[in-house]
């Protein structure tokens, strides 16, 4: 059978026709090729971690003095130093504090370590200068737990105001067993708890970008018919009903209990509540398991993607790259694949904003991984040499602008055979996930390059508000004939633009 | 001149494309953890060498639409990881083909699976919206039966209520049931509470020896080998601590066989297994199988956590016996407590091991888990610190365990974290209405320790010593908890001892030490 597909391969290659859609290929999409290619652009590089020590990273620090400090699943924290040195091998490694509850989200400020784990918010300080953490301050413990494992609670760093956002999966990642499970909550730093959303069902990170609002990732299951990022907007209801009744322990009005079977779109026209994923990562083609959010506020220090945000994947063990722009009041953009070959799944992303390193985490125990060791500390940096790829993909009333990080080739671009758009959505589903749904086929009726040659403006036949608009790219080339690094990239149309 | 070759090509190898399909499927999504040879990835169940993919298909559709959850036996090792469904998601084609390819490439021999098949199991499980126990699919769809020792084996359920072993042959039986698998279960009782059960078999002894039985069960019974009663369970109670293990001399040939079990109430548990003369390990004829077998359980090596050159363990996990927010501390000279940060109290003390971190730390870490030592002493049960007047609302909880019974409860204290001490001894801190209180613990002696607590703010404070789950003797100016503890008030503190209750009260900056000690 094997032997019988290879053939059949070979022959496909030598037919006169495929020889043709051959020469619109891109670069491999995996394999130590693509590996390889990646390595032109970004240095990975992975740090040792302490010796016999199960270090399955969750949460991820910086602290002064070019220190990093990590917590794991087992709930001890480390703190690193050598981390951003060339010669990582030499690292040194300092124990913390041990054994808290699977932290997942931690953050240095005012000489402490605040992190946040199972059970509550916490404080964590060396009082005596002995490098150990003797403080350890409950600031918050008020959301339910009840020894369910699933019963997970990310946190951010701090908001403007100095408030943590935590978001608590739901028991057991079906039910609300416990009161504020399926909310996001706000932690002041007096420990007043703020429930400030409701609709969680099984986030996998939660962050921010620029402006300071407030994103996680939520993954595919119940009501989700695929994992998607989310915009935290306070006081909104993110899709999710299980942990609905939590809102009347405070008074709080019910929160939408949408139709099942239905779409996202018709649901959230008649719930305003109801804030849209902001872009869906289509399960199974971008990832299977969003984690960790790291905005990129570096001016340039991890390349040209000025407040773009990158999230990290369990499942395939990748980084993927988000364009996010703000349309009739709602956040919504584009996902594009970015950085692979990580060594476990992916959990927490941090990134340096005054150094441009990556730091991130990883864990395969519970849920499996295509990188394959059990647990991961790695660091990645950009070398200096700009990708070809997309930068962004920009509604407009009739289509989109495609923002390119290279000038292109105006003969490629201007071809309409060099794109292909198709478009769907997902059944919105008390079930588990969702197969895609209501297929469209918009097809581009013009592409228009910029003088610069870094604008192609796609003027679209079709275009369907709330589905995902899968743009494949292939058969653009950058002035020196190179193909896109990654050719696709999937936009989430919630809203389509007016005419300016 | 190739192209025709070409699509003659792919006409011929249709069928082909079909098998491919279920390949693509399984390389999308199955994959992520049952690993691309079926092996499984990094502690997840394998395909290959499980006897799930294989008999009726029916039991593999199940889980594809509606998911499994809870600890499921494949290949010999003990699993407790969800496995989500995907009915949703995949089609009745995709379905049929993916476990076509599973059953063909994982599971030699087994069988095709149909479309139509899937279509039909989806129909009749339309209304399942839970994801299956293993049980359950088992119970629906039994592995191919496997040959024990005990050949027609017929089990009695007999109804009612016994302290004792009761006369059998007096008894009128409620059911009668042949147990062609060989295997002997409570759950072939159609009671949970309240019954008895005979199973009489003829044992086969494949030669002659010495034949080891084990038997334990819960709650209580006999064992019969031979005409011979060899062991016997007597009174209420779990597994674990009256096990037998009796050697008997048999010839080879069938043997008389029987086991009465009475069940009272609770969980119903039978383990019974045997080595004979050239076993090395216990062959179960049980459903549940004690320690030494074959497929005994869970296979984790402990991690055990224990104090370190002078200074005390810590662990925050689901600690079984106190609440979720549970911080145990293991101290240096063998002592060890589990703390309740949602009752502000020391609820669980014990010596010996601290605690095993295998459970919360290998796979998921489903459940709780119970102290590792010996002799634990349940202290006290609920909210342990109160002030002076009832909870005015400023501090307030979230309780309840089902969102209709989720309410908003004001509460007297709340934890408001630790501090460690330079050996990792802690103090913990609470805060209520017009008070503060300091808690803390260090070793004393060799199986001691001393507990300071300290008021302070303008209000006075009671805290719960002990409730409600042991008798408290007074003695000599000691308070005994139960046969293993005894508390000793330092001079000039009067703990108020009631039936069940010892509780203390503190004045705004009073200060009160209490000798805790084993015996």
């Amino acid at each position: 059978m094997k032997k019988f597909t290879v053939t059949l391969l070979a022959l496909c290659a030598l037919a006169p026709f495929a020889g043709a859609q051959a020469k619109k290929k891109a670069a491999k999409v995996a394999g130590p090729e693509a590996l390889a290619l990646q390595a032109q652009y970004y240095d990975r590089v992975q740090i040792p971690t302490p010796p016999g020590e199960v270090v399955e990273v969750s949460s991820i620090a910086l602290m002064p003095g070019k220190k990093v400090a990590i917590a794991t699943r087992r709930g001890d924290v480390w703190v690193c130093e050598g981390a951003y040195e060339d010669d990582v091998t030499k690292v040194k490694w300092t124990k913390f504090a041990s054994n808290l509850h699977e932290p997942l989200g931690m953050f240095y400020k005012d000489k402490s370590l605040f992190l946040t784990q199972r059970p509550e918010h916490t404080r964590l300080t060396d009082t005596d200068g002995d490098g150990k953490a003797d403080a350890f301050d409950t600031i918050c413990a008020k959301w339910g737990i009840n020894g369910d494992y699933h019963e997970y609670a990310f946190g951010t760093d701090p908001d403007k105001d100095g408030n943590v956002w935590v978001v608590l999966c739901l028991t057991g990642s079906f039910h609300a067993y416990s009161p504020w499970r399926g909310w996001c909550v706000r932690i002041t730093p007096e420990g007043k708890m703020i429930p400030t959303t409701s609709g969680i069902r099984s986030p996998g990170g939660i962050g921010m970008n620029d402006k300071g609002d407030v994103f996680y990732t939520d993954n595919q299951g119940v009501w989700n018919g695929s994992s998607s990022l989310k915009w935290l907007r306070p006081g909104s209801f993110q899709g999710n009903p299980t942990g609905n009744k939590s809102a009347a322990l405070l008074g709080f009005p019910a929160p939408p209990e949408p139709k099942s079977g239905s779409r996202v779109l018709a649901e959230r026209l008649k719930f305003p509540d109801f804030v849209p994923p902001a872009v869906v990562l289509p399960h199974g083609k971008v990832g299977n398991s969003p984690s960790g959010i790291a905005c990129d506020m570096t001016k340039g220090k991890w390349g040209p993607w000025a407040n773009q945000l990158f999230v990290g994947e369990q499942t395939a063990s990748q980084v993927q790259r988000v364009n996010l722009e703000v349309v009739n009041g709602l956040y919504q953009g584009a996902v594009f694949h970015f950085l692979q070959g990580f060594e476990a799944g992916l959990v927490p992303v941090r990134m340096d904003q005054e150094d441009g390193t990556l730091f991130i985490g990883g864990t395969n125990r519970g849920w499996g991984s295509r990188g394959s060791q059990p647990f991961t500390f790695e660091r990645v940096r950009y070398k200096g040499k700009v990708p070809f790829e997309m930068h962004d993909i920009s509604a407009r009333h009739d289509g989109f602008e495609v923002t390119f990080t290279h000038p292109v080739d105006a003969a490629s671009a201007g071809d309409l055979a060099s794109y292909s758009l198709d478009a769907f959505t997902y059944i919105y589903q008390s079930a588990y996930g969702s197969p895609e749904v209501d297929q469209a086929k918009p097809t581009v009726k013009s592409a228009t390059v910029s003088a610069d040659g870094l604008k192609v403006r796609l003027v679209v036949d079709g275009l369907v508000r709330g589905h995902i608009h899968h743009l494949v790219a292939d058969g653009v080339r950058n002035k020196a004939g190179d193909a896109l690094w990654h050719n696709e990239g999937w936009y989430t149309l919630n809203e389509i633009p007016a005419a300016k | 001149m190739r192209t025709p070759t070409l699509l003659a090509l792919l006409a011929a190898t249709s069928v082909s494309f079909a098998a491919e399909d279920g390949a693509q499927v399984y390389n999308s999504l199955c994959v992520a953890c049952h690993g691309p040879d079926g092996k499984g990835l990094n502690g997840l169940p394998p395909l290959v060498g499980s006897d799930w993919p294989k008999g009726a298909a029916e039991r593999s559709i199940k889980i594809v639409l509606q998911g499994m959850t809870g600890p499921v036996d494949v290949a010999g090792k003990t699993y407790n990881i969800d496995m989500p469904p995907q009915g949703a998601v995949l089609s009745d084609e995709k379905i049929a083909a993916a476990l076509t390819y599973v059953r063909k490439t994982f599971a030699a021999g087994a069988g095709a699976v149909t479309p139509d098949l899937v279509k039909s199991v989806r129909a009749a499980t339309a209304g399942r919206t839970t994801p299956w126990t293993a049980a359950e699919l088992l119970k629906a769809h039994p592995f191919p039966p496997t040959r024990t020792a005990l050949v027609n084996l017929v089990g009695t359920m007999y109804k009612g209520e016994w302290k004792e072993l009761p006369d059998f042959s007096k008894l009128k039986p409620a059911q009668i049931e042949d147990e062609n698998t060989g295997i002997i279960s409570p759950a072939q009782a159609s009671l949970k509470d309240a019954f008895a059960m005979v199973w009489e078999a003829k044992f086969e002894a494949p030669q002659d020896g010495k034949y080891t039985f084990v038997f334990d069960c819960d709650d209580f019974g006999a064992l019969y080998v031979n005409g011979e009663r060899i062991a016997e369970i007597k009174g209420i109670g779990p597994v674990g601590g009256r096990r037998k293990e009796v050697p008997v001399l048999l010839k080879k040939g069938l043997v008389p066989f029987r086991l009465e079990y009475v069940e009272v109430a609770g969980h119903e548990v039978i383990q019974l297994g045997y080595k004979g003369p050239k076993d090395k390990e216990f062959n179960w004829l049980s459903d549940t199988k004690g320690a030494g077998g074959k497929a005994a359980g869970k296979a984790r090596a402990p991690i055990p956590i224990e104090a370190k050159d002078g200074y005390a363990a810590s662990y925050r996990n689901f600690i079984a016996g106190t609440t979720p927010r549970a911080l145990g501390f293991g101290f240096p000279n063998g002592t060890n407590l589990a703390y309740s940060a949602d009752n502000c109290a020391v609820e669980l003390l014990w010596t010996g091991k601290f605690m095993d971190g295998a459970h919360h730390w290998i796979d998921r870490g489903a459940g709780n888990e119970p102290p590792a030592g010996e002799g634990v002493v349940k202290a006290s049960d609920g909210q342990a610190v109160a002030g002076a007047s009832a909870p005015s609302g400023a501090i307030v909880a979230f309780r309840g365990a089902k969102a209709d019974e989720f309410k908003a409860v004001p509460v007297a204290a709340e934890f408001k974290g630790y501090q460690l001490d330079k050996h990792g001894s802690p103090t913990f801190k609470v805060a209520g209405e017009g008070f503060t209180l300091t808690d803390a613990w260090t070793p004393a002696g060799a199986a001691g320790l001393t507990r300071t607590l300290t008021a302070a703010g303008d209000k006075p404070v009671t805290v719960t010593l002990a409730r409600g789950m042991l008798a408290v003797a007074a003695k000599d100016g000691a308070f005994e908890l139960g046969p293993r503890l005894v508390i000793r008030p330092s001079a000039g503190v009067a703990p108020t001892a009631a039936a069940n209750e010892l509780t203390l009260t503190l004045k705004p900056g009073e200060s009160a030490t209490l000798g805790y000690s084993f015996r």
